[in-house]
């Protein structure tokens, strides 16, 4: 709405008095009280129109009228009758307070309806950002929603890149910004109000997400309060902390619905690899019943080491899947030792076990299968690479707040030089005599080790054999 | 003889399982997946179910809660090696034990074998004899090697709670379940401590222990045969 400049009041007050007079002139038989009240009325309706300066006027002008054409002696600006000096005195108070009542009532009006309108732009501003779920169409129509909101010609968005300098992420149609004036919005939390080329105000405004800064508002041409302004540029920084958790829960959702694809997957793929191996086993088994075990030996032996590279197998897949992350729980050392020796014990049956386990137990905060399997690497190990007969021996104790587990066989050991790299995959030493091994074991082993936070290696066993050690640190508490 | 439902999509494993389970005596009825299982099971009685896991159309999980439903025959169960959780979920639906694919032909008869041997003595009375140990339920008194053995109240009560299923897997929220009513502030730890003492009283070398066997993760199994 377009408002007629102010000093058009002026003129009009002068026409509403006169007019009002030359129509009281018209009644020469109404009273001096009338005609006062009547001369408030135009008083009333030139401030209420014009507000307070043309109230005044209006006023002003009133009591001279009423004074010359209506106090006797008329036509003069003396007065007959001392009481009426009163009256006048009354009149002009009366309408001075009239004016500026209603100036100040219209205001009043003018103010509310511009919060009225203000709360309903961000009312509506705010439906509009909960209804845009991405980034991309969020920026997109934001730029816009702000610009009629705010009653702006241009409105730009500033956000930090990739790069971590501020550029524009969204802006109105030929919408120019200057950026200096944003980046400082958005550095120090400093904002710029000042008149614009366009008309109305440009304004740069911060956009803060609590104590945070996320990016800068511009609007130019502004045609509405700054607080609205600053108030649309809160909620431009909650959409955008709203789409961002979107973003992640969305994210967190896929990656949880491919890793259960993965899962699934695998334990078909598993099941598929050792149903026939089990249906061989089981055949090889049965014919041995009749046939005897002498003559079954070889399959039976190949049949084993067959299940052994699926098994390895599986768990490679399996970690380089990232399916296998560690499932935390409280634990003992103890539990961990005693379930490795009851899955892998089978494999030393042959061989003279010992498990040396301490008073004291070492609470651990792992994923126990995992654990149990890594230690169970290195029983199995132990098991292909000492000679039958031999002792085997599985502790764990602590030491500087770690427990450390250790597997001790008296084969042939590791040359120094050799112990890292036999973690690699694939790596079996030419002379370890035994082929049954798949290579991938240690790998594993020290894969899953780290994955809990602890540490394995190789070391040299007296007076021979070979010391497989997994350090994991102690639970807190 | 026995009769013993075998269920598994695979012919080779069904062919495997049912001359090992012959050759030692039993009478083998094959059904080739869940849904023929639960025609076969309306139709006569068992004495033992054993079933694949994974299976078209009726899988092995839903297999032992519909044969559960109906009755309180033995379920051995052929899984591949994975997840603990896979074979607790198992157990807490009511199968009684587990076998790993490639299993041996033994030890899955050795498995069969105890359990039917349970449902002998669900029959009959209790096994309170193996090794060199005595147990007198009536007195709640233990002997080895005819040595009177002191075990607390709470260790006898687990001791008697795994002689009612011999071979038969118990997963620690059922043994919780059994011998204190509650799973409510009874942990993992504690069980272990009592395990420990039973183990410390009875077994040979408690370190190895061959008759209360942990099943890592799982739980525990008592095993008079092994």
């Amino acid at each position: 709405m377009k408002r007629a400049p102010l000093w058009i009041g002026y003129p009009a007050a002068v026409v509403v008095v006169a007019a009002t007079t030359a129509a009281l002139k018209l009644f020469p038989n109404l009273t001096e009280a009338s005609v006062a009240l009547l001369l408030l009325l135009a008083v009333f309706l030139c401030a209420s129109i014009w507000q307070s300066g043309p109230g005044v006027a209006a006023a002003i002008l009133s009591t001279l009228v009423f004074n010359f054409f209506f106090l006797p002696p008329l036509y003069t600006l003396t007065i007959q009758d001392p009481r009426n000096v009163t009256a006048l005195v009354v009149f002009l108070v009366s309408g001075l307070l009239i004016g500026r009542l209603s100036a100040l009532s219209r205001r009043r009006l003018a103010q509310l309806e511009a919060e009225r309108r203000d709360l309903v732009a961000l009312t509506d501003l705010s439906q509009g950002f909960l209804a845009d779920t991405n980034r991309e169409t969020l920026l997109g129509v934001a730029a816009d929603r702000l610009r009629q909101a705010l009653l702006a010609e241009q409105v730009v968005i500033f956000v930090p890149g990739a790069d971590g300098a501020l550029a524009p992420a969204a802006t109105t149609a030929e919408a120019e910004a200057r950026s200096d004036l944003a980046e400082l919005a958005w550095k120090q939390g400093n904002s710029a109000a000042f008149p614009s080329t366009l008309g109305g105000t440009d304004i740069y405004l911060p956009i803060n997400l609590g104590v945070h800064r996320v990016g800068a508002l511009a609007a130019r041409g502004l045609r509405s309060s700054e607080r609205l302004a600053e108030a649309s540029a809160a909620l431009l920084g909650l959409a955008l902390e709203r789409e961002r958790f979107l973003r992640i829960a969305r994210d967190a959702e896929m990656t949880r619905a491919s890793d259960d694809m993965k899962t699934t997957l695998l334990a078909a793929l598993a099941h598929d690899l050792k149903t026939p191996v089990a249906t061989a086993r089981g055949a090889v088994e049965n014919w041995a019943s009749r046939a005897g075990d002498e003559a079954a030996r070889p399959a039976l032996e190949a049949i084993a080491s067959l299940t052994r590279h699926i098994e390895d197998l599986m768990k490679v897949v399996r970690l380089d899947a990232g399916v296998a992350a560690p499932r935390r729980e409280r634990v003992t050392a103890r539990e961990i030792v005693e379930a490795a020796v009851a899955r892998f014990g089978e494999a030393l049956a042959s061989h003279s076990l010992y498990v040396d386990l301490p008073p004291e137990d070492i609470p651990l905060d792992v994923d126990p299968s995992q654990l149990t399997e890594a230690l169970g690497q290195g029983l199995e190990n132990a098991a292909l690479y000492s000679a039958p007969g031999t002792e085997v021996r599985v502790s764990v104790d602590e030491s500087d707040g770690q427990a450390r587990f250790e597997v001790t066989d008296r084969g042939p050991g590791v040359p120094e030089g050799d112990r890292d790299r036999v973690f690699g995959r694939f790596v079996r030493l030419s002379d370890s005599g035994a082929a049954e091994g798949s290579g991938l074991g240690l790998f594993i082993a020290r894969r899953l080790v780290e994955m809990n936070g602890g540490r394995v290696r190789l070391l040299a066993a007296e007076p021979r054999g070979l010391r497989f050690e997994m350090l994991v640190p102690r639970a807190a508490g | 003889m026995s009769r013993i439902l075998v269920v598994d999509d695979e012919p080779g494993i069904r062919k495997v399982v049912r001359d090992a389970l012959e050759r030692d005596g039993h009478e083998v009825v094959p059904a080739i997946d869940g849904e023929e299982a639960l025609e076969r099971f309306a139709e006569g009685t068992f004495d033992l179910v054993v079933t694949d896991l994974a299976m078209p159309r009726v899988d092995g999980l839903e297999l032992v809660k519909e044969i559960r439903r109906r009755s309180p025959v033995p379920v051995l169960v052929l899984t591949v090696r994975g997840e603990e959780r896979e074979k607790v979920r198992l157990l807490d639906q009511g199968a009684d034990d587990y076998v790993t694919k490639p299993f041996g032909v033994a030890e899955l008869v050795a498995r069969v074998r105890a359990l039917l041997r349970r449902r002998e003595s669900a029959r009959g009375p209790e096994i309170t004899r193996w090794g060199d140990i005595e147990v007198d339920p009536e007195a709640r008194t233990v002997r080895k090697g005819g040595e009177l053995v002191h075990l607390t109240p709470l260790e006898f009560s687990i001791l008697a709670t795994l002689l009612r299923r011999p071979g038969a897997v118990w997963t620690h929220r059922q043994l919780m379940a059994e011998v204190w009513g509650t799973t409510a502030g009874v942990t993992n730890d504690t069980l272990r401590v009592h395990l420990g003492g039973i183990r410390r009283k009875l077994e040979d070398d408690p370190n190895r222990p061959r008759w209360f066997v942990t099943e890592p993760w799982v739980g525990y199994r008592f095993s008079p045969d092994t």
